[in-house]
């Protein structure tokens, strides 16, 4: 029996990271590139050079593909994307034309949180929510054993839940989105403003980067936080009450078992987690009256998007060959019931 | 004989409705009792009710032997057994086994759902929502609670407390709220925040409030019903206040939207009698603050349309379909 392999892609503003993935989430192989952000023919060459490389030391029957940016509950097109070129652009043809592979396309903090729910923090749990902290914040729903996409595709889109009437100006147009108060950016402006005006923080900051303020990220701020610089680790828990308040928000609307909390800034481990437990515990509605859904970091690091998307597209790819029309008019009566469907895996 | 009817059972604060209904969502026949002060005598009383209805020759050829179940939507966090009101805001109940309760007087097997969650299953499948499989209601009454049908399954959430949109919290430190938090949507778009605003206007002897302390008598017998009597009548103040609700409802929504991405986002409950008052304000603020607006189908803002028997009917139906 040959083993069942897939191939996996995240395809971020400045990276592409590809993987040959096994059944259990292993990755047996990797490939990296910088995307070619300005150019969307680029990006297939780079995704089918990948291709054939990985293809030919292994049999990969599906190609998972994780992407920046919105795309639609089919799973064919990239509507848009807010670092890359992309505009409506039909990324699962056009893969599946150049590969003859079944492609299947998501959004990339989709396919980690299906990652996690598969193989990681979440994995004999049946939902999941995932919050992916970066610059911004992403987000992933997985119910009963199924992606929660929303009916365009556009679901998870944690980060601009507005927090804040009339709070600060956020990219997507609106302002007092969560992201501008939870995220890294947070850490990475106050860092830069602390290194600009010279406290003792920002020397510090400024030394680990080498002089340039606008060098600073929320990765040195991090670091000084687990060094124990007090200003520091009032920063992080700072955004973990962001956090942790946005959480119980969530939390109000979706009531998950768990919220699995990846994405670089999740590096801060419980710097971060402990005041966003606290402030979630402090601000769900219902307390003492409801279970409350435990708040962990997620597992597979930065490659469970890869991951999560190969294995996505490997199932996917399973269900077409196995699929018969009873069945799916079966699938869909059960639908109509109300009842949730069962875990499949 | 196959059951291809249900009973729908609303317990609220002040009366217990129950209705027989059809496979296509409709009310056969209803009966009501006051609701007894004595949580206690609750389930009793949902019983005999329920036994009145199946028992009335009013029913027709509808025979007992033709009723699926009967499904109970109360107010309150149910459990995801549907067996069990874990805190009800209202009535005096903690880990209430209210299934078991009603179940052993009565022939039928009971399940309990969330009145919100029951009222959105009633308008996904006969009313609002009838042409999508994807529905968010908002119902707005004294607070505001919702229900989410997503691919024709109903949303419970991992312990059956999903969809209490209510109280996501939209103000920082703002308005405390009866849940004992503060700043929590319903304290903004609700009946109730609609009424002490009202009140506020008047007690502020704000000149443009004298039409709607004259309905009244005065601040304290303002209801939510005379703001939008006035409002349909053209009053500027009762307008301004069902548009800052209406604003409060739209960034809210957006807020969902932003999660869960729906189709059709339906607008029920008491305040929602105002229509377009209501919703015009709130879908202009939806698609302000709708992220990505540009770049994505925006769901459709509409009316609710079964009015308060959205809950009878849709907790009718989800027993029906469970048995």
């Amino acid at each position: 029996m040959p083993e069942r392999l897939a191939l996996g892609f995240d395809i971020g503003g400045t990276k592409i990271a590809a993987g040959v993935v096994d059944e259990d989430g292993r990755v047996l192989a990797r490939r990296g590139t910088e995307t070619p952000s300005t150019d969307p023919m680029a990006v297939l060459d780079a995704i089918s050079t990948i291709t054939e490389e990985l293809r030919s030391d292994h049999h990969v029957r599906a190609i998972g593909i994780g992407a920046a940016g919105f795309v639609d509950a089919t799973g064919s097109t990239v509507l848009f994307s807010p670092h890359l070129a992309w505009r409506n652009e039909p990324l699962r043809d056009a893969v599946a034309r150049r590969t003859r592979l079944p492609v299947l396309v998501d959004n990339d903090a989709n396919a980690s949180g299906w990652a996690e729910w598969r193989f990681g923090a979440a994995q004999n749990e049946p939902d999941l929510v995932l919050i992916t902290l970066g610059t911004g914040i992403g987000g992933a729903v997985v119910i009963d054993g199924q992606p929660y996409r929303g009916r365009y595709g556009l679901a998870g889109e944690f980060g601009h839940m507005q927090v804040v009437p009339d709070g600060l100006p956020c990219e997507c147009g609106n302002r007092g989105c969560w992201e501008q108060y939870a995220s890294g950016r947070v850490l990475t402006r106050r860092g830069r403003e602390a290194a600009a005006s010279g406290t003792e923080l920002g020397r510090r900051l400024l030394d680990a980067v080498g002089g340039d303020p606008e060098a600073v990220t929320g990765r040195q701020v991090t670091a000084a936080a687990e060094g124990g610089d007090e200003e520091a680790v009032a920063w992080l828990a700072d955004v973990g009450d962001w956090l942790g308040v946005g959480i119980a928000g969530l939390a109000a609307a979706l009531d998950p078992g768990v919220v699995v909390i990846g994405g670089g800034v999740s590096d801060a481990g419980e710097l971060l987690l402990g005041p966003a437990r606290e402030a979630f515990s402090r601000t769900l509605t219902g307390r003492g009256y409801r279970t409350e859904a435990r708040i962990v970091r997620a597992h597979l690091g930065p490659e469970a998007g890869l991951v999560g998307a190969a294995d996505m597209a490997r199932l996917t790819a399973r269900r077409r060959r196995q699929a018969s029309p009873g069945a799916r008019v079966r699938v869909r009566a059960a639908g109509r019931s109300g009842r949730s469907p069962r875990r499949r895996r | 004989m196959t059951a291809d009817h249900g009973v729908g059972v609303d317990i609220g604060g002040t009366k217990i409705a129950a209705g027989l209904v059809s496979e296509k969502g409709q009310i056969v026949h209803a009966v009501q009792e006051s609701t007894p002060e004595d949580a206690d005598l609750i389930a009793p009383a949902v019983a005999e009710l329920v036994n009145r209805l199946l028992a009335s020759d009013t029913t027709g050829p509808v025979g007992a032997d033709r009723v699926g179940g009967i499904g109970i939507g109360a107010a309150g966090f149910v459990d995801a057994d549907r067996a069990t009101v874990r805190f009800a805001p209202n009535i005096d109940w903690v880990d209430e086994p209210l299934a078991a309760n009603v179940g052993r007087l009565v022939d039928l097997p009971v399940v309990v759902e969330n009145d919100a969650n029951a009222a959105a299953w009633g308008e996904y499948r006969f009313g609002a929502g009838e042409d999508t499989d994807d529905l968010l209601l908002v119902t707005v009454g004294t607070g505001v609670g919702g229900g989410i049908v997503h691919r024709g399954t109903l949303f419970r959430g991992g312990f059956g407390a999903a969809a209490e949109i209510g109280h996501m919290r939209v103000v920082p430190g703002g308005r405390l709220c009866g849940c004992g938090q503060h700043g929590c949507f319903e304290q903004y778009a609700s009946g109730r925040a609609l009424v002490a605003d009202a009140r506020q206007r008047v007690e502020a002897d704000d000149p443009q409030a004298s039409p709607l302390l004259e309905v009244a008598g005065d601040a304290d017998s303002i209801t939510g019903p005379m703001v939008t009597d006035l409002a349909q009548q053209g009053d500027p103040m009762c307008v301004d206040l069902l548009h800052d609700a209406g604003r409060w409802l739209g960034e809210g929504i957006a807020t969902l939207a932003a999660v869960l991405d729906p189709s059709v986002i339906a607008i029920g409950g008491g305040v929602a009698d105002a229509g377009d008052l209501l919703l015009d304000p709130a879908r202009a603020a939806f698609e302000e603050h709708l992220t990505a607006h540009d770049h994505r189908k925006v769901a459709e803002v509409r009316l609710a349309a079964l009015g308060n028997e959205a809950g009878i009917i849709g907790a009718a139906d989800l027993a029906r379909l469970d048995h």
